[in-house]
């Protein structure tokens, strides 16, 4: 036996902890993808709210304050996305790589200039129990799939990423329903970010997203494009990643598995439900 | 103006955007300009440097292009870049010595191991039609934490505190004395800068005399017609993706065979990415590539001075400048073809 009793119990506690922004990433990724925009800047605004919820948390002092700031800005920067992409029609990945660049770039310079250094926000004093940010996702999930399933608004965004003459027909615009579904994915990612630099940790650090953004992109396609999936998933890739840090400190998990390779699970499993499973294209047909 | 004039147009409108964000940030726009923009004519060494910089821009930038006629988008350059770098290391640490055939072992080992980790792309594509895309973003990861691994526990270099791998044996420094270090006074530049040029000429030609290329473009503009002129499509997404593999490859060679004559993990400021600003800037035009990828070069070098040079600004501006330019050449497609012929992109 690898694990002891109270060992499994830690992992099990940290897997929940560890998949809080990846589910939240998902979920808002699946708004923007179902919309027919391909999004891959989920690292940048993952980024961006884990900037802003720090910087945010150190002067107001306030968790509700830092959350609902880090999203809000993390929805104002998309903006730049969605004018790019859906109005000036430039390609959906190349914006979203630029996103990415422009995230790990421009949150330095801010950070030299509101705090004096390049690297972390200062530490903050400001410590959140698990309860609130469970609150917060319990919460996003419900809406996220509520808009989704339940709306006609959530109807016409999958429209708009399958067929956008049926919208057109009906007279409602396919950009306008693209642009508020990128928007809504940002400020869902934003709090995804937030949970990120104030509750997995308690300061922002450069780069702090490591590859969740696209993890969480992983998630959504492993799952066809299918919210519920989406979010299981998630809380399996959270599991990796506890697992990987289990694996640092533990020589016997370390010895048969190296923990760079625990990392890989999310994208080889999916690469491989591409190869095996995904049958048929489940992808929205419009999108690009 | 022809549609051609757009990517410039961007270009210029977004170095102005990222000199007046300058000022948000309390810098004068024009001394944060003269800095990028001159840094490169500092000395012969920073001109060398500024010169390996467009090296591997080119070989990425091609890698991004010649997928793009076949209509591929390319963003798995950087994956390819750093597992064909990994192998070229590990080789050149363990492949006895042999003179020149061990060379050209370590060479084309490095070469086809690129080549056949950017074929697993056309290989989705083809037989599972997985969007190229995502199959490129999985496959970077993968590949990285398999130079990772490889870096620390098999090849670490016992006298570095960094993570990187031995020197390579010195059998195979061969461009450790070329012509063009010597003249750039060591610097990063090597022979491979003129691989990269030559290239480029060669594939020019190439485009317009061969029917090979033809077919791609063909397949590009329209996949179904292609197929009905009885071309085979795996062929045409093999073909490219085992090119686009290929210079890859190259660009991680003139890291390691031409540059450090080592692997460091992180060496590439994401010269893949970069590679598509290049692309983008060239309007996948291989001897625009040239130009471009020195432009971009020369940005590069530039803001890694303004920690420097400036009291507010660090090389992160790099990123910004690079990512301003990238949205404002690709938004400006959109108003050249309102008032022009019709789109191209």
């Amino acid at each position: 036996m690898i694990l002891t009793d109270s060992a499994f119990v830690l992992l099990l506690l940290s897997t929940f902890r560890l998949s809080l922004p990846i589910m939240l990433t998902a979920a808002g990724g699946y708004f923007s993808e179902k919309s027919g925009v391909a999004q891959i800047g989920l690292e940048a605004f993952l980024l961006i709210g884990a900037f802003s919820a720090a910087a945010s948390a150190f002067f107001t002092n306030s968790m509700v304050a830092a959350y609902l700031i880090a999203a809000l800005i993390t929805a104002l920067f998309a903006q730049i996305f969605c004018l790019l992409v859906i109005k000036w029609k430039a390609n959906s990945i190349v914006i979203g790589t630029a996103m990415n660049l422009l995230a790990i770039g421009v949150v330095p310079l801010i950070s030299k200039k509101l705090f004096d250094s390049t690297g972390s926000t200062p530490s903050l004093s400001l410590v959140s129990s698990g309860v609130f940010p469970a609150a917060v996702l319990i919460l996003t999930v419900l809406v996220c799939y509520y808009l989704s399933e339940k709306t006609l608004w959530g109807l016409q965004v999958k429209f708009a990423g399958e067929k956008q003459e049926a919208l057109a027909a009906v007279g409602v615009s396919a950009q306008n329903r693209q642009w508020q579904a990128v928007t809504l994915c940002a400020f869902v990612t934003g709090l995804g970010g937030a949970m990120l630099s104030t509750y997995l940790s308690s300061a922002y650090s450069p780069l702090m997203s490591a590859g969740r953004g696209y993890i969480a992109l992983a998630a959504i396609i492993f799952a066809g494009w299918h919210l519920q999936k989406a979010i299981m998933i998630s809380l399996f890739f959270g599991f990796c990643e506890a697992l990987q840090i289990q694996a640092q400190s533990n020589a016997l998990i370390s010895a048969k598995i190296p923990a760079e390779f625990i990392q890989t699970i999310p994208y080889l499993i999916t690469l491989l439900a591409l190869l095996f499973f995904r049958t048929k294209q489940q992808a929205p047909q419009q999108l690009k | 103006m022809s549609s051609r004039f757009a990517p410039w147009v961007g270009f210029l409108v977004g170095l102005t955007i990222s000199c007046l964000l300058a000022l948000a940030f309390g810098e004068s726009p024009l001394h944060v300009l003269k800095v990028v923009a001159t840094s490169f004519l500092n000395s012969k060494y920073d001109f060398g440097l500024t010169l390996f910089y467009t090296t591997c821009l080119i070989f990425t930038g091609l890698s991004f292009a010649i997928p793009m006629r076949a209509g591929l988008f390319h963003i798995g350059s950087e994956g390819q870049l750093t597992i064909s770098a990994i192998t070229a290391a590990a080789l050149g640490t363990i492949v006895p010595e042999m003179g020149p055939i061990g060379f050209f072992t370590v060479f084309i080992s490095s070469l086809l191991v690129g080549m056949l980790a950017a074929w697993i792309i056309a290989f989705f594509k083809f037989y599972r039609k997985a969007h190229e895309v995502v199959v490129a973003i999985m496959l970077n990861f993968i590949f990285s934490a398999i130079a990772t691994w490889l870096t620390i526990n098999r090849f670490q270099n016992p006298n570095s505190q960094n993570p990187e791998t031995r020197i390579i044996d010195d059998s195979y420094q061969v461009f450790k004395s070329d012509p063009l270090k010597l003249y750039f006074e060591s610097s990063p530049v090597s022979l491979f800068f003129i691989i990269a040029i030559v290239m480029c000429v060669a594939l020019y030609i190439l485009e317009s005399k061969t029917l090979f290329f033809q077919k791609i473009k063909s397949y590009g503009a329209n996949p179904e017609a292609h197929r009905r002129f009885g071309f085979s499509s795996v062929a045409v997404l093999s073909s490219v993706m085992l090119m686009a593999g290929f210079f890859s490859a190259f660009a991680g060679l003139t890291e390691v065979l031409g540059n450090t004559f080592q692997f460091k993990i992180g060496f590439s400021p994401a010269y893949g990415f970069l590679g598509i600003a290049v692309s983008l800037l060239a309007r996948q035009h291989f001897l625009g590539i040239m130009a471009s990828a020195f432009l971009i070069a020369i940005l590069h070098k530039g803001a890694s001075d303004l920690d420097l040079e400036t009291q507010f600004l660090t090389r992160d501006f790099s990123r910004v400048l690079q990512a301003l330019i990238i949205c404002s050449v690709a938004a400006s497609y959109y108003f050249f073809a309102k008032k022009g012929k019709g789109s191209n992109s």
